[in-house]
């Protein structure tokens, strides 16, 4: 959707969430 | 009689059985063109289409509670799993969350006649924190209005379906190669698309620590949080800066971003 709104340098996060907080990266609460 | 159809006869409601149990669980053999061929021996009284039907829910929600308590004890994260055995690219997390959030467990009446839907509603029910009595009920209701289209589809074109079994019944032990045959292709095409994409999306993302790399080169990408507020609230961990998309307003979120900017999306 972002691609087609014109954004050329879209990517995913390899994991998503979970492969970022797994790795041992900060994270912050929502809550 | 010959082979086929007298193992089809044979063994008609076991296999029902068996085929809608191994999809719903999630392997790519599709039950319906079984439960269409059910429906039209059915109608020509070699069966009986309420044990077909009942064989059909049985094993339904069989696979159905598997997957449901599957998402209950691993939540989200099922998903996951779901997506890596899934033969059906073109069908994402993010969409069918979105899908049963809007409608909750009023989707499982219908989710088994959408690609994709069909095995990832039960464990979503589960990891949503749906009660069992009402999942097994909707379930259930949804499975029969699956099955029974089938089967009724089956007795409606009951002639033409006889002819095709006929044909086949003609080609004696040709019959059931060239129908191993049809599934095998049918299982390769899918499996060939799912290599394709995953290729695609392996070129295309980016690994956590290369995110990290750009945050500590000051580089700032947007981080937009694609989940759904139900997975938010599930699990409500973010990585710093990120921006809590909401689809219908990404623009407005987005504001004058130039197209060039990079953009790291994430969810569960």
């Amino acid at each position: 959707m972002l691609i087609d709104k014109g954004y050329t340098k879209v990517r995913p996060l390899a994991g998503g969430l979970d492969g970022w907080i797994d790795a041992g990266f900060p994270f912050e609460s929502l809550a | 009689m010959t082979s086929l159809v007298h193992y089809v006869l044979q063994y008609g409601i076991p296999l029902v059985f068996i085929n809608v149990l191994l999809e719903q669980l999630g392997v790519p053999v599709p039950a319906v063109p079984a439960l269409i061929v059910a429906g039209a021996l059915s109608r020509d009284g070699k069966l009986s289409s309420t044990h077909v039907l009942l064989a059909a829910l049985i094993a339904s929600l069989i696979a159905d509670y598997v997957w449901f308590l599957l998402g209950r004890r691993f939540g989200y994260r099922i998903l996951r799993t779901l997506c890596r055995i899934s033969l059906s690219p073109d069908s994402c997390v993010r969409d069918t969350e979105a899908r049963f959030e809007r409608w909750g467990l009023k989707s499982l009446l219908i989710a088994k006649f959408i690609p994709g839907f069909s095995t990832v509603a039960p464990p979503l029910a589960g990891a949503a924190g749906k009660s069992t009595l009402a999942f097994l009920i909707y379930d259930g209701i949804g499975s029969i209005i699956w099955a029974g289209s089938a089967v009724a589809l089956g007795r409606a074109f009951h002639r033409a379906i006889d002819r095709v079994l006929a044909a086949l019944e003609s080609l004696g032990g040709w019959a059931l190669i060239i129908v191993a045959s049809l599934l095998a292709l049918m299982i390769a095409v899918k499996w060939a698309q799912r290599v394709r994409f995953i290729k695609q999306l392996r070129t295309l993302r980016i690994q956590p620590h290369e995110l990290k790399e750009m945050f500590d080169r000051g580089e700032l990408p947007v981080v937009l949080d694609v989940r759904t507020p139900g997975a938010r609230r599930h699990d409500p961990r973010a990585i710093p800066t990120a921006i809590l998309a909401v689809m219908e307003e990404i623009d407005k979120q987005l504001g004058d971003l130039a197209p060039h900017q990079e953009v790291v999306l994430y969810c569960t």
